[in-house]
């Protein structure tokens, strides 16, 4: 039902903005995720360009991508995949090249965060904001706090631990352990890591990748794999909380604006792009989410408090050890069949 | 006389018009999706194909189906041992409360049910308030939390689908013939013997329907599981969802989705003929 509803949905949007495209320019049509922009930067952006914004939102990439799908690309034109979508929508001719030179603030990027294996030359994307997985742990209840994944599976966290409900980051942390990169693709390590959870499962208390920092806070929970972003708020809130990047490195994605390859309004697309670039504006997204701006420009401006933080800006050793997840492909088939074994033999 | 059958002809057409552009054809797209390939680029592939409902009777998602019609089977006993006698009472009151009664069983329905989902939260968790309570009381000596069990996923699935349970037994009750009851006693029939051979039998209409209206719902539920249960388990809801949007295989989903609207399919048609037999039946004894 869900699904047909989508369906229509998307039909009608689809109806709508080519509509509205022919209308003529002054218009973009964003489509971001869910609570991802703060508060005023839309109006602010209209007031001083006179662009008028359209904007939706999404929950999942899966779910962006598949409504991308089926309008031909077309409907929207910004949006903001993650790293492993990036590439996969671009190998599959679904964005538009990024034109540089109507981006006069991309200057204010750090180059650490471009040229990335994931979009080569930032050809087809340019990033928005990034952050990564590690381990929140309240070591006060547990009388000892985890430094590496591999330390989840001792039997100390039996009962307390919180992993995400997302199959790749799980993966992603058993990979890790094991000494393999998260994007692996060899159906051999693949199994190993399913293997390794498996005897991870009865110290797991729940899966929660829709706000994990809630049980936490409850105290239901007193270690797992979290957000830094959320990890900072739940700190924030339970001063007992100690978040760390695992010593195998922590799990990382990069969120990027980029124009879907049936986009109508190229301009307007560009100029809502330089805009996010700006400094005062990328400085605003740090302080309302806890994630991590790539914007150098926009690091001078920041707080002490949040400039300093290892938990938003994870060091240069941390940083070296970490991934950022990629596209595998076909490989997704094989991960998902292992975490339905995994769940499903419960 | 032409402008009633305009009329009849615009309602019959609208609706017609409505449920096959919103109902059969979406069906008719999964049924055929099926039988397709799967596409990393496409989502799908033009080939025809069975490989989709053989990976389907893997005994994998024969597991997953199993631990879904457990736990839609328990929320329905539970449901109809807690429904029962409360509509049973509600139904026979004589007061002139009973209409506001009947409406405190249906409130709950104008809030949405993943917000009444998270409210349960607030009631199970280690620093909720039933745990609380308990301390106070000098029950329990440190924080219990209900959350993340099996049990905690039957109270949530209890809680929204009750009213479902109640409403058609209220209506099956409130249909009772009295006089039967009345003449039973007076041939000497026990109480529980009244119960047994006429009360049951002629609400059965109302068990059944009552059922039917928590278990179906309750086999698609999996939000409840994830938000009480702690995700642990896998249930048809969770392996559909995944299907579709995380290893993007349509096909496969779409061949899960049709197995499921079988099974549900199969359920109403066994409804449908035993309700008419029940039917058939209550008239004979009646005549």
């Amino acid at each position: 039902m869900k699904r047909t509803l989508l369906i229509v949905f998307a039909l009608a949007c689809a109806v709508f903005a080519a509509g509205a495209a022919r209308a003529g320019s002054g218009v973009v049509y964003v489509y971001n995720w869910t609570e991802y922009i703060p508060e005023g930067v839309i109006e602010q952006f209209s007031e001083e360009t006179g662009i008028k914004v359209v904007y939706a939102t999404y929950e999942s990439n899966e779910a962006m991508y598949a409504k991308l799908k089926m309008l031909g690309n077309k409907g929207f034109d910004v949006i903001v995949p993650s790293s492993y979508f990036v590439s996969k929508m671009a190998r599959e001719g679904m964005l538009h090249e990024i034109d540089k030179s109507k981006l006069p603030n991309f200057k204010n990027l750090d180059a650490a965060y471009l040229d990335q294996p994931f979009d080569k030359d930032n050809k087809y994307s340019v990033p928005y904001t990034w952050g990564g997985t590690g381990i929140l742990a309240n070591p006060g209840k547990l009388g000892t706090m985890p430094t590496k994944w591999a330390d989840l599976w001792k039997p100390e966290y039996n009962g307390v631990l919180l992993v995400q409900d997302d199959l790749r980051e799980v993966f992603g942390m058993a990979l890790k352990a094991k000494g393999y990169s998260l994007n692996d693709t060899d159906p051999k390590h693949i199994e190993e890591a399913y293997k390794y959870l498996k005897k991870l499962m009865p110290s797991i208390r729940t899966f929660n990748s829709d706000s994990p920092k809630v049980p936490f806070m409850n105290e239901e929970v007193d270690a797992g794999m979290i957000w830094n972003g959320e990890a900072y708020v739940a700190m924030g809130e339970v001063p007992a909380l100690n978040f760390v990047w695992p010593e195998e490195g922590g799990i990382l994605w990069m969120d990027c604006m980029a124009i879907p390859a049936g986009a109508k309004n190229l301009d307007e697309a560009h100029a809502f792009i330089n805009f996010i670039l700006r400094p005062d504006i990328a400085k605003k997204m740090v302080e309302e989410w806890g994630y991590a701006t790539p914007n150098k420009a926009a690091m001078a401006l920041l707080d002490d408090d949040m400039r300093t933080s290892r938990v938003i800006f994870p060091d240069k050793a941390t940083m070296a050890k970490s991934e950022f997840q990629d596209d595998i492909g076909d490989a997704i088939v094989i991960y998902e069949k292992y975490w339905n074994l995994l769940k499903g033999e419960q | 006389m032409s402008n009633s059958r305009l009329f009849r002809r615009i309602s019959i057409g609208s609706a017609a018009v409505w449920l096959t552009l919103f109902a059969l054809a979406p069906n008719l797209l999964v049924l055929s999706a099926s039988f397709l390939t799967r596409d990393e680029a496409q989502l799908i592939a033009p080939l025809l194909t069975l490989d989709n409902y053989k990976a389907i009777l893997d005994p994998l998602f024969m597991r997953v189906l199993a631990k879904s019609l457990y736990l839609a089977a328990g929320a329905t006993l539970i449901c109809l041992v807690a429904g029962y006698p409360f509509a049973y009472t509600l139904a026979r009151m004589k007061t002139r409360f009973k209409p506001l009664l009947l409406m405190l069983v249906m409130i709950p329905f104008w809030t949405n049910s993943l917000l009444r989902t998270y409210a349960l939260i607030f009631l199970l968790k280690a620093k909720g308030l039933i745990s609380l309570c308990l301390l106070w009381l000098g029950i329990i000596d440190k924080p219990v939390s209900f959350m993340y069990t099996e049990t905690a996923v039957f109270i949530g699935m209890t809680y929204t689908l009750l009213p479902f349970m109640i409403l058609p037994l209220y209506s099956s009750v409130e249909k009772l013939d009295l006089r039967l009851l009345e003449a039973a006693g007076d041939l000497g029939a026990s109480k529980f013997k009244i119960f047994r051979h006429i009360t049951l039998p002629l609400t059965m209409p109302g068990i059944i329907a009552g059922c039917m209206m928590v278990f179906l719902p309750a086999l698609g539920m999996f939000y409840i599981p994830d938000l009480l249960g702690g995700g642990k388990n896998l249930l048809v809801g969770n392996f559909i969802k995944n299907q579709f949007l995380v290893s993007r295989n349509w096909p496969m989903g779409a061949a899960a989705s049709i197995v499921l609207t079988l099974l549900m399919l199969v359920l109403v048609w066994a409804y449908h003929s035993s309700a008419k037999r029940l039917g058939k039946k209550t008239e004979g004894t009646a005549l």
